[in-house]
């Protein structure tokens, strides 16, 4: 199997999937020959021409309600916004609009389209280009959440986003676009709603996304060398979410630790622990722990984001604290 | 342009009087406490949902507004459907769950009525954006409002129809008010058409309450817009009858106003043109209007003896 | 009406006002304490018709008018004009325009009942007729000027252009027009000096006057008045003009192509036209904006003053001016006179060159 990175699979997702469907297309702001803010979309725009990868203006309404007007018309569009953050500007086409159509038209209707955002801190891009927000998505019905950690995994959920009959929100950490890993050429799909156990193991479970998926198996194999054996399951998306195979991990290990690199208050582990407590309270052996970014907005200076954002020391500091 | 032939004529004469007549039915059904919710009427401006939607395909796509229900008419919507959907029955376009204000039936074009003001403009874009996409020729019409203008969404949508020639053309109902807040204290400018010039496209002022205006300036655009020659901006000037909602008291708008809006009351006006013009006679105006008032009667028992949706239906339908 | 209450409509400042425009010209005195009054008639729909989609016609917003009106007023201050009075419009434009002016004059909005048509500019043109005005500056199209010449037919006419494709009013500076027109309204030159009398054609149906145009009248093949323009020549059989040019825009560039027929002259054309053959001479001509159009000749005849023109067609409709507007009823009989003590009409560069002659401007 040839390493690809975090990039090169989605964009090899998007190409297999416009390949294989004539109603995909990719919309965004210099998504074109410029090949997309970090570059996801290369080479996209000289195969498929600009009749298939469409620039736009800078208009995110525009751009996420074209997407859904072209979904509930019968496309298959892979929206792009540069930054998650910039959904501010769109909100309205995604929540009102595209989220709610199939629910307010009594199922007959349907709206089959991905918008892609990357994610993150870690390039001193300040508080408007850095945040982790799939906590406002996974709180709306109507859309799906994906949020891949991995080469492999961001190739076969884009994949199976983009085959999706609803609106996915698919997030992708900017620091990720990197990271190499194992990709099989062909087209393959990664199922929304299963959950991937990283690393297996028996004293406490950390549920991971995202970036932070990287930095548990890094502080897995620090307590490891300690005599604690950490499982880190990664959700892979939060909209639907597999609290099954959370559950099931903490039934295993009785202790559970959640890390995400969005604010700790009202993020997204607040909702993860809540499930394991609804479903497997009388399982743990210790208070949960979170590790989060602290409630404040992203900073610029280096030390200051560094700060802000948690890693693996965090989530060492958390598991021994259970103990 | 030719005039519309009389099939034409009458289907739109029959069209204008479907709406008045389902309105007031949606009048009087909701003083009587029979339907929930907040209902727009859409009396008054007949002549341009009619006008308009005349002048289209069962292929070609319309983005409504919270004021819908002349626009899904217009376009072919059932009545019956629709007035059990505003009853809040299983029965309706919606299985009840939508309600006036998100109608829709998307196999005849219908994208939805909206509560968003200014939330059509985009979807328009790419409902349209499907069409060139596809190369077919099919067109979508844009229905916002004086107040939806104002909104960054709509500005958005004319920027990027125009800068993509879409097969769009959008049609602004101005009724003179937003709510309860005058045009003359939302904008500066006095027509709405002016704007077009901005976006580079064809910018007219409509008599919103000629049938006839309305349906030949549409089919000038459309026709304009199938040919791959982009968008154009028509401002249909015209008046609501009732407030805002109904229960609206309206206390911000002189009764003066309405009276003289009514006196130019678009279905007599139009009614007039026909028989002037002797393309229909009075028994044949009147068959029409027996018609349509037994269709909206049938709507309304069909509405009433609908049942609710079953509490389980709560969960479906959130996900495809 | 969506009137704004807080844009004042009344109010007047005294003449001699010390700061912002005043009368320029040394020649003009100002007669102790009569008022010379001028009307200005601004139609806020004019230039957002149809032929802005179905052809290439131009935008013209109101706020341009709102700024061709403050030119305007400065021009009659300039000239002496010592009072305005003006119709009131859905779009407030000349109290918009007065908002940002300091004009030394006295302001009057008429009291008048708005339908928000065009017969508002008849009525304010009867109005202001029987009030004495000098003057009438009009605002807008051909169709514009046509309904004011019905309400005001003795009164000097200023039209400044502000519609598509017109043929009666010109396009020209506003300011100077202004000051032309205030200077007729001082009276000082006589109207045969100063204006144009221009001839009009006078529409008939069953021998009754029914109505007027200024330019010309185009009979039109269907029933319907529709978005009133006209800019199918498929759908008009028959035209009369009472003034045609080959460097004009809109249906008189027809007859213009043929020939040359002076505003002031006491003769008019009639053509019966069909669709493009050999067997017929054929006219090119643009109709409208960016719009060109190529029509058989199938016969052309001189109407002189009074002579009765017939309609051949009923039913039809009647475009005066560009405009789909008289409904002619099956077996109707219409017909159209060419009527040559029309309208007077300021003449901008007559005026100008008079007042220059005359040392008006100089000290």
């Amino acid at each position: 199997m040839a390493k690809k990175t975090y990039l090169q699979a989605l964009n090899e997702a998007m190409r297999l999937e416009m390949e294989r469907d004539a109603d995909v297309f990719i919309i965004g702001e210099d998504v074109g020959k410029f090949g997309g803010c970090f570059g996801v979309t290369q080479g996209l725009f000289d195969k498929f021409g600009s009749e298939r990868v469409i620039d736009t203006p800078i208009t995110e309404s525009a751009i996420v309600g074209a997407a859904v007007g072209s979904a509930v018309s019968g496309l298959r569009p892979v929206a792009e916004l540069m930054f998650v953050d910039f959904i501010g500007c769109a909100l309205d086409q995604l929540f009102n609009q595209g989220a709610k159509m199939r629910y307010m038209f009594g199922g007959k209707a349907k709206v089959p389209m991905t918008l892609r955002m990357p994610q993150g801190a870690g390039v001193c891009a300040a508080a408007q280009h850095s945040q982790s927000l799939e906590a406002w998505f996974m709180h709306i019905p109507g859309i799906k959440v994906a949020i891949p950690s991995t080469p492999y995994d961001a190739k076969g959920l884009l994949i199976s986003a983009i085959r999706e009959d609803n609106p996915v929100i698919f997030l992708e950490h900017k620091m990720l676009y990197g990271v190499e890993g194992e990709v099989p050429d062909e087209s393959y799909t990664i199922p929304l709603g299963k959950a991937d156990v990283k690393r297996e193991g028996a004293d406490v479970t950390v549920v991971a996304t995202s970036r932070m998926v990287h930095s548990a198996l890094e502080a897995a194999e620090t307590l490891a060398a300690s005599g604690i054996s950490v499982e880190v399951v990664d959700p892979r998306s939060l909209q639907p979410l597999d609290s099954d195979t959370i559950v099931e991990s903490v039934k295993k290990t009785h202790a559970l630790v959640v890390a995400h690199e969005a604010v700790g208050f009202a993020g997204p582990g607040a909702e993860i622990i809540a499930q394991v407590a609804e479903k497997a309270l009388d399982y743990l052996d210790a208070p949960v722990k979170r590790v989060a970014a602290p409630f404040c907005p992203v900073p610029f200076s280096p030390p200051l984001e560094q700060a802000f954002i948690p890693g693996a020391d965090a989530i060492v500091a958390a598991v021994k604290s259970l103990r | 342009m030719k005039s519309p032939d009389k099939k034409v004529l009458l289907s739109m004469f029959g069209t204008m009087h479907k709406i008045r007549a389902f309105e007031t039915a949606c009048q009087e059904f909701f003083a009587a406490g029979k339907i929930p919710g907040f209902v727009h009427l859409y009396l008054g401006e007949e002549a341009v949902a009619t006008g308009a939607c005349a002048t289209l395909r069962k292929t070609d796509m319309i983005t409504s507004t919270h004021r819908g229900h002349g626009h899904c008419l217009a376009k072919g919507g059932d009545l019956k459907f629709m007035m059990a959907e505003i009853f809040g029955r299983k029965t309706g376009y919606c299985k009840g769950k939508g309600g006036s204000m998100h109608i829709a039936d998307v196999h005849i074009g219908i994208l939805g009525a909206n509560g968003i003001v200014g939330g059509g403009g985009p979807l328009a874009a790419g409902a349209a954006l499907s069409s060139k996409y596809r190369k077919s020729d099919t067109v979508t019409v844009c229905f916002f409002g004086d107040g939806a203008s104002n909104q960054g969404t709509t500005q958005e949508a004319l920027n990027l129809a125009s800068a993509w020639k879409l097969p769009l053309v959008f049609i602004n109902e101005n009724n003179g008010y937003g709510i309860s807040c005058p045009q003359s204290k939302s904008m500066a400018i006095t027509d709405i058409a002016d704007r077009a010039s901005a976006y580079d496209m064809p910018g007219v002022v409509v008599d919103g309450n000629d049938v006839l205006a309305v349906y030949e300036a549409v089919s000038e655009a459309v026709n304009r817009a199938r040919q791959g020659k982009g968008p154009s901006l028509l401002e249909c000037k015209t008046y609501r009858w009732r407030g805002h909602f109904e229960g609206d008291p309206t206390v911000y708008r002189p009764e003066s106003e309405l009276k003289e809006w009514m006196a130019k009351d678009p279905i007599p006006r139009f009614a007039k043109k026909l028989l002037d013009s002797k393309q229909a006679t009075q028994a044949e105006l009147d068959a029409i209007v027996g018609g349509v008032k037994k269709e909206v009667e049938e709507a309304v028992a069909f509405a009433e003896s609908s049942p609710y949706p079953e509490l389980a239906d709560l969960l479906e339908d959130v996900y495809a | 009406m969506w009137l704004d209450e807080s844009i004042p409509v009344r109010f007047s400042l005294p003449a001699g006002h010390e700061t912002g425009i005043d009368c320029v010209s040394s020649a003009i005195s100002q007669e102790g304490d009569v008022l010379l009054t001028v009307g200005i008639i601004a139609n806020p729909v004019s230039g957002k018709d149809i032929r802005r989609l179905v052809a290439y016609g131009s935008v013209f917003d109101n706020q341009e008018k709102v700024r061709i009106i403050r030119r305007i007023l400065t021009g009659l201050v300039a000239a002496g004009v010592t009072r305005v009075m003006y119709m009131p419009d859905s779009q407030c434009m000349v109290s918009r325009a007065l908002e940002n002016i300091e004009a030394p004059m006295e302001v009057e909005e008429m009291d008048m009942h708005m339908e928000n048509t065009q017969d508002d500019s008849i009525h304010a043109a009867r109005k202001m007729e029987a009030a004495g005005v000098s003057a009438i500056v009009v605002l807008g199209g051909d169709g514009t000027s046509r309904a004011v010449r019905k309400g005001a037919p003795n009164t000097p006419l200023l039209p400044v252009s502000t519609g598509t494709n017109n043929v009666f009013p010109a396009m020209m500076e506003a300011t100077v027009a202004g000051l032309a027109a205030g200077i007729v309204a001082t009276g000082r030159f006589p109207l045969e000096r100063t204006c144009c009398r221009a001839s009009i054609l006078d529409v008939y149906i069953d021998g009754e006057a029914v109505d007027i145009a200024l330019v010309d009248v185009a009979v039109y093949d269907g029933m319907f008045t529709g978005s009133r323009a006209v800019w199918d020549m498929d759908m008009v059989p028959q035209v009369f003009f009472s003034r045609c040019r080959a460097d004009v825009i809109g249906m008189s560039a027809v007859g213009g192509q043929l020939e040359r027929i002076l505003p002031e002259e006491p003769r008019g054309l009639a053509l019966d036209l069909c669709p493009p053959s050999t067997d017929v001479p054929v006219v090119t001509a643009a109709i409208a904006p960016g719009r060109f159009a190529s029509v058989g000749i199938m016969r052309r005849v001189e109407m002189l003053p009074g002579q009765d023109c017939p309609v051949t067609i009923s039913p039809c409709l009647l475009a005066v001016d560009g405009e789909r507007e008289v409904e002619v009823g099956e077996g109707r009989r219409a017909s159209v006179r060419l009527n040559p003590d029309g309208v007077w009409v300021i003449d901008v560069p007559k005026v100008m060159e008079l007042a220059r002659s005359a040392g008006f401007f100089v000290s």
